[in-house]
């Protein structure tokens, strides 16, 4: 392969790019967000610096994703934390799991996410919408929600804003040497953000100490409830919103 | 977190790096390599210039246990290998690697650019028959076998530690968050600290199944040339850089 062939290729391998070029459009991105409370001094170490907190709720959410462009179908798990940057309101993207290579090389490698291979599911057991996250074989988070109780509604202006809000990841790549070649907070914002349906309800989360996967690490103290959504949105490109290799 | 603390970390996420800092040692490393003859023109266009393929038309196709790995745990790996040359000097090109542990995946293609993607690769002796096979979503792959410890390598373990020192190199590509390059280069490293405990030559067969995520079967056998099984000891260090296309090209 030519050199200017190798500069244009998007991913690893030459012979078959795991991702392509973005962006990507999701069909049918289903969530199951569970607010919960924590310990507000856990949530500051959790925190890079210059983020700040903002409360002490996060969220630990499960999203199927059935049709996703360049990257197939698909589900994945993730802890959040909400936090301020200058004076914004974000959403900081602690961790991730998913079972699928595309997305989690591409996610890792383009934006920064924190993925990590694990099996998540979100499903309807009879009238229960369920997640569970499997590592290494061994559960690790059970998420129940009460199925669709809020009556239907048709304006969705507000989860459409909620899932428009600013995410921040933390992007490290090393050099060869090991040491930081990037070292990054990169910020993303969905894109048209279409939300077929919305549900509020009764929630609950049980997280279990893993060390690989330490979701446990910001413990339950009380849940806040759950939000199910039904959406179509476009992961467009990041910015570098802070680069801690720059030369002060 | 604190920006000393984040310039320390080896890897993403924050909460649990994927995987700690190199070197990587590996115990009881467990080797089946097919090597087959392929089409030239078809080997051309796997490797990246400036690398040259070798005249010859050899492709590695391997199977790779790993039950202990340092950083990494325990798991299974299957590829290919094109032995190569660059400015002169032989060197290893991997062009395709599927492995089932998210870890090794990540550190090797964030580190060295190891072209990495999830797959389920299993190296098993099953009754006289060792048995590599290699599953993608959900389908078979790739299918080799070897008959069982027939002949010790010529030159034994000594002759087969020697030629683990050979030069191998990946195209890392790191994209920036724009989606353009920002990192392709050709990467090299050498294995250190080999101790080989077996090594042994039998004949082998191999089947590529066509699938256009994991296209092994895209540089087609021509011809089988042979099989070697061998059982070592050894270190993966951190590599070094051989060209940057976005600063040589």
């Amino acid at each position: 392969m030519k050199k200017s062939d190798v500069k244009a290729l998007p991913s690893m391998p030459l012979q078959s790019p795991t991702f392509p070029r973005g962006p990507y459009r999701f069909f049918n991105r289903k969530y199951m967000v569970i607010n919960y409370r924590t310990d507000a001094a856990l949530i500051r170490e959790a925190l890079p610096e210059p983020l700040e907190p903002a409360g002490d709720t996060v969220a630990v959410q499960w999203v199927d994703m059935p049709d996703g462009e360049g990257f197939g179908a698909y589900q994945a798990a993730a802890q959040v934390i909400p936090c301020t940057l200058k004076g914004e309101a974000c959403n900081f993207v602690s961790q991730m799991y998913l079972d699928n290579t595309s997305p989690l090389a591409g996610g890792r490698e383009i934006w920064g996410y924190p993925m990590k291979y694990g099996k998540s599911v979100l499903t309807t057991n009879a009238d229960t919408l369920t997640g569970t996250l499997h590592y290494a074989t061994q559960p690790v988070a059970v998420g129940t929600m009460v199925y669709k109780h809020d009556a239907f509604k048709a304006d969705h202006k507000k989860e459409g804003e909620h899932l428009a809000r600013t995410q921040i990841t933390l992007k490290l790549i090393p050099d060869i040497d090991g040491t930081p070649a990037i070292a990054q907070l990169v910020a993303v914002r969905f894109e048209n953000v279409v939300v077929h349906g919305a549900w509020t309800g009764h929630a609950r989360l049980e997280l279990v100490p893993s060390v690989n996967c330490p979701l446990a690490d910001l413990p339950v103290r009380e849940v806040v409830g759950g939000l199910h959504m039904d959406t179509d949105m476009t992961l467009p490109y990041g910015k570098v919103v802070h680069d801690y290799l720059a030369k002060k | 977190m604190k920006p000393e603390q984040i310039l320390k970390l080896p890897s993403m996420p924050a909460a649990s790096p994927s995987y700690p800092m190199g070197p990587y040692r590996f115990i009881n490393r467990e080797f089946m390599i097919v090597t087959y003859e392929t089409d030239k023109e078809l080997l051309r266009q796997a490797v990246p210039e400036p690398l040259d393929p070798n005249p010859e038309g050899y492709v590695l196709y391997e199977w790779i246990r790993m039950p202990d790995s340092s950083g990494f745990g325990d798991y299974c790996e299957s590829g290919i290998v094109i032995p190569c040359f660059y400015k002169g000097e032989p060197i290893n090109f991997t062009a395709q690697m599927y492995l089932d542990d998210e870890p090794p995946i990540s550190a090797g293609r964030e580190i060295w650019g190891f072209p990495k993607k999830y797959a389920l690769p299993k190296l098993d002796v099953c009754s006289d028959t060792l048995t590599g096979t290699l599953h993608y979503a959900g389908q078979l792959v790739a299918m080799g076998t070897m008959a069982y410890k027939h002949q010790v390598a010529p030159g034994g373990v000594e002759a087969q530690a020697k030629g683990m020192t050979r030069t191998s190199c990946n195209l890392k590509i790191i994209p920036d968050v724009d989606g353009g390059p920002k990192i392709c280069q050709l990467v090299a490293y050498n294995l250190t600290d080999i101790t080989v405990k077996g090594v042994w030559v039998s004949p082998a067969r191999l089947h590529l199944i066509p699938h256009v995520n994991a296209p092994a079967a895209d540089l087609p056998i021509k011809k089988i040339v042979g099989g070697k099984h061998f059982v070592s000891d050894l270190t993966l260090p951190h590599g070094r850089v051989l060209f940057d296309y976005l600063k040589d090209a």
